[in-house]
């Protein structure tokens, strides 16, 4: 047979008990601790006044109007369309008027959207703290161990992914170190936090690093930035297009229906 | 326990105004065992929305004693300051109350709560309902247009605004109102029945000129089969659906119809899917246990007098 020989390394057992299992309730009970800390450090979300409701209820009533205009019949569609592309036009909704025409203000000194970025920060702040502290303490004590060997043989290019820390060349991809299992854990761990915490748990930093990526539709529709008197009018001429448009669903019903009852 | 209660109110939801009263009763009846654990159950959105169910069942039945119990324990846990548990106990209070002065204090008292916060929607749904029940229409209604302005796509309020207007008559207004709750749900059958209703009301009580000189009775009439035909098309063994169609047909055919003979096709197929319902629902067949008995019955009465017309 001209099949390689295995390389075999004699482990210490002890190395299975005191680092494998140590790293890895460590990396479970963190995770549980910055669930927590995320939900300790949450501020109350600060209620909107009544202007900003009405600035923000008004424009989805347009956009409600447009996309199932179709509904109701044409006179009720174009009286409501001309109603509200009046009042869109002439701003009577903002919650304030005065700042028409003005640029929009910076949001970095937006006192609304400073509380979302402090939020933002609090918990990349609950998520970076911890890695750092143990990523430290695994590199302080535990590094360059080698302390597990996969089942299954893997392709070189997982040398990098599996062995950070232990910088020999020939050893076989299948060992695997301890900085390594720590890298496996961070990004492993979430079925069993799911498990233990629920589903919408902050244990798990991918999901929070996914949710940074596209900040949700559901969030205020006027985010810091965003200069509401343009949405409105952007939205009146939505709504000349969509009147334009207009086909009535109940049109023709009783053909329509005269198969089906 | 807590799951069964949960099925039981999902499908008599205790917000709805009719529910049987034997229905209540029995839910209440499962308020004293759940409450006996009230410790041990889990901290979830589903509990608590299924102690404020049973506190409005309680209140229903008249066990104010759970009831008290439940807004106890929704209030140890939210906070006497949660829109929410202020609106709850202002029911509980409304519910309890011994006079009309009592109810006039609670009055005021809502009125003092939204002069501190304006955005209190729940308070301040309760204030329009307590205004309502104790007849001081205009101004629920006044009430309920600023909440509107301010809140155009709650179609709660929506609703409830058409059904004010309705009790004063206001057909067209009513209209209005069901037309922008299909604007925010489109799919709503029901809607669109209620639609069917109304028109047909406002086409028989037209004693005042129309606005406009094509809006006659009988164009109207055909609103109110198309809305009908609708609500059918949308939710296909709806019973006031096939009701509205063939009264309306019914009525249309009695006068001048520009499409006689499809009105006359639609009629002879809805009576006949009525009475296909009707039976059904009578001899309680599976699956068709749902409807409202006294729906049923009424729909059975219509079906008795057209057939007694024709003799």
């Amino acid at each position: 047979m001209a099949q390689p020989q295995g390389q075999m390394i004699l482990r210490d057992p002890a190395l299975f008990y005191w680092i494998l299992i140590p790293i890895t309730v460590v990396m479970v009970l963190t995770g549980i601790l910055r669930h927590y800390a995320t939900i300790l450090l949450q501020s109350t979300p600060k209620k909107q006044d009544l202007k900003a409701i009405r600035q923000q209820h008004n424009l989805l009533r347009g956009v409600n109007l447009r996309t199932n205009g179709n509904h109701i019949s044409l006179d009720s569609m174009v009286s409501r369309k001309n109603f509200l592309v009046q009042q869109y036009q002439s701003g009577a909704y903002l919650k304030n008027p005065e700042a028409v025409g003005q640029p929009p203000v910076n949001p970095m000194t937006d006192p609304a959207g400073m509380d979302q970025m402090m939020n933002m920060v609090k918990g990349n702040m609950a998520m970076i703290v911890p890695q750092t502290l143990i990523m430290g303490w695994i590199n302080a004590f535990f590094s360059g161990f080698v302390i597990l060997k996969l089942p299954f043989p893997l392709t070189i290019r997982f040398k990098s992914m599996l062995q950070s820390g232990v910088n020999t060349r020939d050893l076989d991809v299948r060992w695997v170190s301890s900085l390594s299992w720590y890298f496996l854990n961070l990004f492993g761990l979430r079925p069993v936090f799911t498990y233990i915490l629920g589903n919408d748990n902050a244990a798990d930093q991918m999901s929070q690093q996914m949710q940074q990526m596209n900040p949700g539709s559901t969030a205020n529709m006027f985010g810091p930035g965003q200069d509401p008197n343009k949405m409105y009018l952007a939205e009146a001429e939505n709504l000349e297009v969509a009147a334009g448009q207009h086909e009535y669903v109940l049109e023709g019903i009783e053909d329509r229906m005269r198969a089906l009852v | 326990m807590a799951s069964t209660l949960l099925s039981l109110f999902a499908h008599h939801p205790p917000s709805s105004t009719h529910l049987l009263p034997s229905t209540i009763l029995s839910l209440s009846q499962h308020a004293g065992p759940f409450l006996a654990h009230a410790s041990s159950h889990p901290d979830t959105p589903e509990t608590w929305l299924l102690y404020e169910n049973l506190l409005l069942t309680c209140l229903r039945s008249r066990d104010d004693s759970s009831a008290r119990r439940c807004l106890d324990l929704l209030t140890a846990r939210f906070g006497s300051h949660n829109e929410r548990v202020m609106a709850l106990r202002g029911l509980y209070d409304e519910a309890t109350a011994k006079s009309q002065k009592d109810l006039e204090g609670i009055l005021r008292r809502y009125e003092e709560i939204l002069a501190e916060d304006p955005t209190n929607v729940p308070i301040h749904k309760r204030l329009i309902s307590l205004l309502t029940s104790l007849h001081h229409l205009p101004r629920a209604i006044s009430n309920l247009t600023s909440l509107l302005s301010t809140n155009p796509t709650d179609a709660e309020s929506w609703a409830e605004l058409s059904h004010l207007y309705f009790t004063q008559r206001m057909y067209a207004q009513s209209l209005f109102c069901l037309e922008e709750i299909i604007l925010i749900y489109p799919q709503a059958y029901n809607i669109f029945a209620r639609m069917g209703e109304i028109s047909y009301l406002l086409s028989s009580t037209q004693p005042n000129p129309s606005p406009s000189p094509a809006r006659n009775p009988t164009d109207i009439l055909l609103d109110a089969l198309k809305y009908y035909l609708r609500s059918i098309e949308l939710c296909k063994d709806y019973l006031r659906g096939y009701y509205g169609l063939v009264v309306v047909c019914r009525r249309l055919l009695k006068g001048k119809v520009p499409d006689r003979e499809n009105v006359q096709g639609l009629y002879e197929r809805g009576r006949a899917r009525l009475a296909e319902i009707v039976a059904r629902a009578e001899r309680r067949d599976k699956g068709w246990e749902g409807y409202d008995e006294a729906e049923v019955e009424a729909a059975r009465r219509l079906l008795d007098e057209i057939e007694e017309g024709e003799k």
